[in-house]
């Protein structure tokens, strides 16, 4: 049995069947809580606690599966490409939206880490959480920050845009697909854009292009931090 | 164009990416250099989307399944937020929100004022026409 478990091909495995029982499940329900990738996650933790997997073991094949990541970043590339006309015509209102997101999600990470009183190894932590994992733990870590907790910040920040789009999409009434590929890109980056993708095909390319620049912006903006 | 071939072009220039993201000065990440050499590929018609389409609607299609893993990982740093749990978990929320917001407004107001401006500029132009 430990062979089984050990081998890259379990975590794999794992993966596929809790994704697609998160698929099947989202089919059913049809909430947008019903996030497939959320219950993947909790499904595959709540697997490997009951079973007392260790997290080494899985993330074997864990290891496999985000290696795709990257080639699922590049790949946002031809949906960008095709809407390039979108992004030329609007090239400012993207790039304006993607600025105002980034200052917007470090000023008030900032002012709610001070109001809950949280100390300033915390609040450095927090301040990237809305831009992709490297960017954020290159910022964190210049602050002064704990690399664990931004990781953790900016996974479970990812999992929330996910999950709340297509409900804050109908809170602030967006009806443009522009806008709403921006501010999903802006406020979840990578995560956030794979559901994104989902909604459509402008809202998909909007958010890869929002995740980058959001994540360029949130570079230059904490050079002034220091 | 083969499967193969396609998935080979996605890597190769996730390698270069990660060449360049090594010796640049900024922390900008491998993925989103490669996304941008990528695009750069495609606008000076080096790649065609033909060549690409395939394994691009693969990736796309299947995005949120490659973070499984990534999400399933945030349990290994339980223990160093144990404590700070639920403020941290309200922080996240709430930033989340007004990024959102934020972000959404910030597009819409641009766009209006932009197609004003626009609209200006055809104005003036038409009466400068009549005149």
């Amino acid at each position: 049995m430990s062979s089984v478990i050990s081998s890259p091909l379990f975590g794999v495995f794992l993966c596929v069947v809790t994704f697609a029982a998160g698929v099947w499940i989202n089919r059913k329900v049809k909430s947008p809580v019903a996030n497939p990738l959320l219950i993947a996650i909790a499904l595959t933790v709540i697997l490997l606690k009951v079973f007392h997997i260790p997290l080494e073991s899985f993330q074997k094949g864990g290891d496999i599966v985000s290696l795709f990541l990257a080639p699922a970043t590049v790949a946002l590339a031809l949906s960008v490409y095709k809407q390039v006309a979108i992004l030329k015509k609007y090239f400012l209102p993207i790039v304006l939206g993607c600025l105002a997101g980034a200052i917007t999600s470090m000023v008030s990470a900032f002012l709610l880490c001070k109001a809950f009183s949280l100390d300033e190894k915390l609040t450095a932590s927090m301040l990237p959480k809305s831009v992709t994992t490297p960017i954020a733990l290159e910022i964190s870590e210049q602050l002064g920050g704990v690399a664990s907790i931004t990781v953790a910040a900016v996974i479970f920040t990812g999992i929330l845009g996910a999950v709340l789009a297509p409900l804050l999409i109908r809170v602030f009434r967006v009806a443009d697909p522009v806008e709403q590929g921006v501010a999903i890109g802006a406020c979840s980056h990578a995560i956030g854009t794979s559901k994104a993708v989902e909604i459509g095909e402008i809202q998909g390319a909007m958010s890869g292009i929002s995740l980058s620049v959001s994540g360029i912006l949130t570079v230059l903006l904490s050079l002034f931090l220091q | 164009m083969g499967i193969l071939l396609q998935i080979g072009i996605f890597f190769g220039i996730c390698l270069v990416g990660e060449m360049i993201a090594a010796v640049l000065p900024l922390p900008i990440p491998a993925s989103i250099i490669s996304m941008i050499l990528m695009f750069i590929l495609l606008c000076t018609k080096v790649l065609h989307p033909k060549h690409i389409e395939q394994k691009s609607n693969f990736l796309l299609e299947n995005m949120a399944f490659f973070f499984i893993p990534a999400g399933v990982g945030i349990v290994e740093y339980y223990d160093s937020i144990k404590g700070v749990i639920l403020p941290l978990l309200v922080v996240c929320v709430i930033t989340t929100v007004l990024t959102f917001g934020a972000a959404a407004l910030t597009v819409r107001a641009a766009i209006r004022v932009q197609k004003r401006a626009v609209a200006h500029k055809d104005c003036t132009q038409k009466k400068e026409g009549i005149q």
